[in-house]
């Protein structure tokens, strides 16, 4: 499914992946325990940059570890990687509870740089072409970079993006389509 | 269809980034399977964004890790399989749902929020109904275990009432028989007390008793030792002889003549011999010679 361009890790990855959604789908309870081994840290990264409050991320990583345990019969592995949905699993309940929460639009569009997670170091993660986060920031320009951040750990359209930025549409489209051409080059 | 300007229409980027409505999202996957190109560059975009994603990993502290495994084993515990939000269409995508609850200008569907929200509430529900349920039980639990102990130390108290009644009414018992032992042993002590030894008759052989005789206070106790059961309706009575002339001294007990226990009869102003025979019950005043069982010299 996947174009493959690093063969030997990224098959094995693979069929690691496949073994463990075999698992999990098979309703094998051990299989959260790897699965949490797996996929803890990319997951609680990004729920930590969303919520940016340590207890209120523990909170969202384990109702998502509730909602992929019984969501989990509607993956549909020929649609994308198991990685891509929990990350969107998890990406939806930290912006849902920002937003129960309350969060005012500006806090929202606070300055990246402020944010806690952003200061705490990234650990390694589990795909051997993992790239730094410092390394993609560099890559990206800080336009790009606050347009990815608002679409993706925001939770906003592309419209709401421009109207929080008072700009046109079509600009925030190519800003968006931009930033990631560059982040889809460097992991190539 | 121009496939390039589709490519670069930005839709690719949208969906990858989850703001895409449910509907939207379908076209895509759609044109995808259609245009191998279309398909190759979705997956570069959504690898993109996944990378993206790593890029910000934070391990979580170690403790965590116990924490929230426990944390969801007791919540899937909880969740009875009717209650797991079925697995419909629209969960099977996440991205498009995000796009719903909060942003309803984006052509959001209604069905989108309500699955996205079903897990916390479920789970933020799921725990405190886990956590009422626990102390209901734990209240009952510990409304039983009362109601027992309590149950229980009345009993004990009961048994307890039983115990010390019948400690005291044995106490009694036994301070009254240690009174007659004492009595009996002062008796037997006494230098004034003279024993005379009672044989048995020819008519009972094996017959033994003891009188003990004070002639001063003219006390009479028996002691027997063996003595054959009398008939019913008969008890054994004592009798003193003086001058050859029976004095009634009285019927013995049941418990003298099984041996338990030394009896005082009637006071002997003078005897030379004492003699048991065989009468009705209550004694008679004249005693029937013909069942003299034993008879013995001063």
């Amino acid at each position: 499914m996947l174009p493959v361009s690093v063969p030997t890790p990224e098959s094995a990855a693979l069929e690691t992946e496949v073994l463990l959604v075999q698992r999990l789908r098979d309703r094998d309870e051990g299989a959260m325990t790897i699965f949490y081994d797996k996929y803890s840290a990319a997951l609680y990264g990004v729920i930590l940059r969303i919520v940016k409050k340590e207890e209120i991320a523990e909170d969202v990583l384990q109702e998502a570890m509730v909602k992929i345990w019984h969501s989990f019969p509607s993956y549909d592995a020929d649609k994308g990687r198991l990685f891509t949905w929990v990350m969107n699993v998890c990406r939806n309940l930290a912006i849902d509870k920002i937003r129960s929460r309350q969060y005012r639009v500006g806090s929202r569009t606070q300055p990246i740089e402020e944010s806690a997670a952003l200061r705490q170091a990234a650990e390694p993660a589990f795909r051997p072409e993992h790239i730094g986060l410092q390394e993609m920031t560099r890559q990206l320009n800080p336009e790009q970079r606050q347009i990815v951040d608002l679409l993706y750990f925001g939770g906003f359209t592309q419209s709401e993006v421009a109207e929080e930025l008072s700009l046109p549409l079509g600009t925030v489209k190519t800003r968006a389509r931009a930033a990631i051409k560059v982040l889809s080059k460097l992991i190539r | 269809m121009n496939i390039q300007e589709y490519i670069e229409s930005g839709i690719l980027e949208e969906y990858a980034l989850g703001v895409l409505s449910e509907v939207e999202r379908a076209e895509v996957e759609r044109i995808a399977r259609q245009h191998p190109e279309v398909d190759r560059e979705l997956q570069n975009v959504v690898r993109a964004l996944d990378a993206y994603a790593e890029a910000h990993a934070v391990t979580p502290p170690a403790d965590l890790r116990e924490r929230v495994l426990q944390g969801w084993q007791q919540a899937i515990r909880e969740t009875t399989p009717a209650a797991t939000p079925p697995a419909n269409g629209t969960s099977t995508t996440p991205p498009p749902m995000m796009a719903s609850a909060a942003a309803p200008a984006a052509g959001a569907t209604p069905d989108g929020a309500v699955v996205r929200q079903l897990p916390a509430q479920e789970s933020n529900g799921g725990r405190t109904r886990w956590l009422i349920a626990a102390s209901v039980a734990l209240l009952m639990l510990s409304a039983l275990g009362n109601f027992m102990l309590y149950n229980r130390l009345k009993e004990t108290e009961a048994n307890l009432e039983v115990a010390q009644t019948e400690q005291s009414r044995y106490a009694a018992t036994q301070k009254a028989a240690l009174n007659e032992r004492d009595q009996q042993l002062r008796v037997l002590r006494n230098e004034a007390f003279r024993a005379v030894e009672l044989k048995g008759t020819p008519k009972a052989p094996q017959a033994l008793a003891r009188v003990y005789y004070n002639p001063q206070t003219k006390a009479v106790y028996v002691d027997v030792r063996n003595l054959p059961a009398p008939p019913a309706g008969k008890q054994y009575q004592l009798w003193a002889l003086d001058n050859g002339k029976p004095v009634d001294a009285g019927v013995l007990a049941a418990a003298t003549t099984a041996g338990d226990s030394i009896q005082q009869m009637k006071d002997i102003a003078s005897a030379q011999a004492f003699a048991m025979t065989v009468e009705d019950e209550g004694g008679v005043a004249s005693p029937t010679l013909s069942t003299m069982t034993v008879i013995g010299n001063l």
